[in-house]
């Protein structure tokens, strides 16, 4: 008896040791187990479905990494509710098998277990750490990606599971039965579809929400994003390290300990909520501003060939790009067009940041062309027609008024260069037709075709492009005359003349 | 002992120990979120339109559903697959037991949402109908095809997934949550009524206690 009295005090001085080997090594079986679950798995399996089916077209190959990292936040969500349910219904494991009481003769107490459970969601979070990693490094090797990410955005997606697994565990603990965490998933899915609508949610409250989307489609320099980025990110960290010391605490940890760790966690919450809500600095509201009403004081310009191009720093490699379509459409221009010395600057509406999709209104300066933030797809064949109907009209404010034979020419330079050129057009009209009248969109003033138009450049596209050009060139002062009609635009081209006068209705 | 005579008296006899193991309480959290969510279009005045209202009904039917999938859990199946009374007999007492509630909580949610915003009627009892037979066929399936005795956190499990998932994935050609003012919400109706009857004759086939059964030790998951 005594013998084992004096044997004793080694081993309680080992314990906390060994007690936290044996958490971890639950920890590493929950995990495993947890990512083999029937739920776990189809999630990731979906979720990497996802990624490779949404980034290999993403933004049309040319994406911008301010907007790109935002893009992975959504997905992960389907992981974290997968995860909340499968690290829930583990916790539960030992009521539904009875064998809660085999454990309380274990030396793990239940708080440690707790902890364990825990940290079991991990393995999910780095996985889809991984994912995330994985689908913003595709996007950024794309070689039209420009701009720079976030870390606080590329974080949001792992936070998110980290948040709903430590949800899962904690909801074990306080309502110890299987049905609570599926309804909780109902009212979660609910909140995540229709969470982000603006019915719902003013300025700040939107930002308590783990996933928040933005309406508009307008890409902006990304200080002018005036997204709190990593506030929110401290703010997805601080909530679910508290959730999950609550549910260590509420499972049993000793009191000192965890409740220290949860003032902290709830303080790094609070710090970070408060950051979040802050709104708008008065700085990148100015910087807004600026970068809309006098973009040239915030812009780098270069030379290329005859033309000059301005773009805000963050999208000078995609000059060239820009100089390609400028060049393809001045040769196939004549006159003096062919020659014609453009200023290309880069304009944004970034006064209502991404709140609303703001239109840019044309310029009258001569021989300025607009080109926008957003390229590849669509983009494309409106630059070219921006180009093209500068070239012709003067300036953007004339194209808007221009409704005469000069419409044949202006989209055909634009649009004959493409490898598809009658696609082009289908494209770049609003209606996606190549029939009648319709809206042509270009990067500020929209034109307007007329039916007789339609039909006089369809053809003509879908003649060979040298013969064609050579009729161009070659009559480039009548056809560029504001006084020409598309009927007489035909008789110079040798194509069949439309019925009908032209007639504007835009 | 005495013999119970006749079916009535067998009846008598099962209802109030069945009448125990209905999970009410599983039942009244379900119900009682499903009216918290039909009754949002009330309380918040950003969800006062059509849309929010449909898709909180769908909400509170899945939120019904997921109590649902605890009904058919029994855990002495192994034991009263020997009793003279057969499983679907035991089971549609049960789902009798609860029949009267589902549609009186149903009735509930669908008053609760104001008439100007309400969708069809009958189309959307169709789709909670579909979603709660769907729920019964695949506890049943789960009873059926695994030695499980409750597999009841699986099947909401599974249930929510197929929910997700569905919303998700399915292209729109098949859609099944439609906007009753598109106009594919009359063909994904019959999508619905197409469920419905499938799960009734899942359900009707994975009723019955299979004869042989595999032997095997019971799987220690989750």
């Amino acid at each position: 008896m005594t013998a084992i009295m004096e044997a004793a005090p080694p081993v309680t001085s080992a314990q906390p040791r060994q007690s936290w080997a044996a958490v971890v090594a639950l920890a590493g079986f929950e995990g495993r187990r947890l990512l083999l679950r029937v739920p776990v798995l189809l999630a990731l399996a979906v979720y990497a479905f996802w990624i490779v089916w949404h980034t290999r077209d993403s933004f049309d190959g040319f994406p911008a990494l301010q907007d790109a990292d935002r893009s992975t936040q959504g997905a992960p969500l389907l992981v974290a509710l997968a995860v909340m349910v499968c690290v829930n219904q583990s916790v539960l494991r030992s009521r539904r098998r009875d064998t809660e009481r085999h454990f309380a003769v274990l030396v793990l107490q239940p708080g440690r277990r707790t902890a364990a459970h825990v940290l079991s969601v991990l393995p999910a979070t780095a996985v889809v750490a991984a994912c995330v990693a994985v689908q913003f490094t595709w996007e950024a090797l794309k070689p039209g990606a420009i701009g720079t990410g976030s870390p606080g955005e590329l974080l949001v997606g792992p936070l998110s599971v980290l948040l709903f697994g430590a949800i899962g565990v904690l909801v074990a603990r306080l309502a110890p039965s299987a049905v609570a965490v599926p309804l909780m998933v109902v009212f979660f899915l609910f909140l995540f579809v229709f969470g982000a609508s603006p019915a719902l949610s003013d300025d700040w409250t939107r930002w308590l929400y783990p996933v928040v989307g933005e309406s508009s489609a307008n890409i902006l320099p990304s200080d002018l994003l005036g997204r709190p980025a990593a506030w929110h990110a401290l703010y997805l960290a601080g909530l679910a390290l508290s959730v999950a010391l609550l549910a260590v605490l509420i499972g049993g940890a000793r009191k000192g300990v965890a409740g220290t760790a949860l003032a902290g966690a709830l303080a790094l919450t609070v710090v970070g909520g408060v950051g979040q809500a802050a709104g708008l600095s008065d700085e990148t509201a100015a910087a807004r501003v600026r970068a809309s009403v006098t973009p040239e004081k915030e812009q780098t310009c270069v030379e290329r060939g005859r033309s000059t191009y301005c773009a805000f720093p963050e999208w000078t490699p995609r000059v060239a790009t820009w100089a390609g379509v400028v060049d393809h459409v001045q040769s196939l221009s004549g006159g003096t067009a062919k020659g014609q010395q453009l200023l290309v600057r880069q304009r944004i509406e970034a006064r209502y940041g991404l709140d609303s999709d703001a239109a840019v209104f044309p310029l009258s300066t001569p021989h300025q062309v607009t080109v926008g933030t957003a390229w590849g797809g669509n983009r494309v064949p409106e630059f070219s027609v921006g180009v093209a109907s500068v070239l012709i009209a003067g300036n953007e404010k004339a194209v808007g008024e221009m409704c005469d034979g000069r419409m044949v020419t202006v989209m055909w330079t634009a649009l004959a260069w493409e490898s598809d050129p009658v696609a082009a057009l289908r494209r770049v009209r609003l209606d996606d037709s190549v029939t009648g009248s319709a809206t042509v969109l270009a990067p500020t003033e929209s034109l307007s075709m007329t039916a007789g138009q339609t039909e006089v450049v369809r053809q003509l596209l879908e003649q060979p492009r040298d013969a064609v050009a050579a009729k161009v060139k070659a009559r480039w002062a009548e056809l560029t005359d504001p006084k020409v009609t598309t009927g007489r635009a035909a008789q110079l081209l040798g194509v069949a003349v439309p019925k009908g006068a032209d007639k504007c209705d835009g | 002992m005495r013999r119970l005579s006749g079916v009535p008296a067998v009846w008598r006899a099962l209802t109030p120990p069945v009448c125990r193991t209905v999970p009410w309480r599983a039942l009244a959290a379900g119900g009682a979120l499903g009216l918290l969510l039909a009754g949002m279009p009330r309380m918040v005045d950003g969800l006062n339109d059509d849309f929010y209202a449909l898709n909180l009904l769908r909400a509170a039917a899945l939120a019904f559903a997921l109590s649902l999938a605890f009904l058919l859990d029994d855990p002495a199946r192994h034991t009263t697959a020997a009793v003279p009374t057969p499983r679907p007999a035991r089971q549609a007492l049960r789902v009798a037991l609860v029949a009267p509630v589902a549609a009186l909580w149903w009735t509930a949610a669908l008053l609760l949402v104001p008439a100007e915003v309400r969708p069809p009627t009958g189309d959307i009892t169709l789709e909670a109908a579909a979603t709660l037979v769907l729920t019964l066929a695949a506890s049943a399936t789960a009873l059926r095809f695994a030695q499980e005795a409750e597999p009841g956190t699986a099947v909401a499990a599974g249930l929510l997934l197929t929910a997700a998932l569905t919303m998700v994935l399915v292209p729109d050609r098949w859609a099944m949550f439609v906007y009753m003012k598109d106009e594919g919400w009359a063909a994904s109706h019959d999508r619905w009524a197409m469920v419905l009857a499938m799960a009734v004759l899942v359900w009707g086939v994975c009723g019955p206690e299979p004869l042989r059964r595999r032997v095997r030790p019971v799987p220690s998951g989750a």
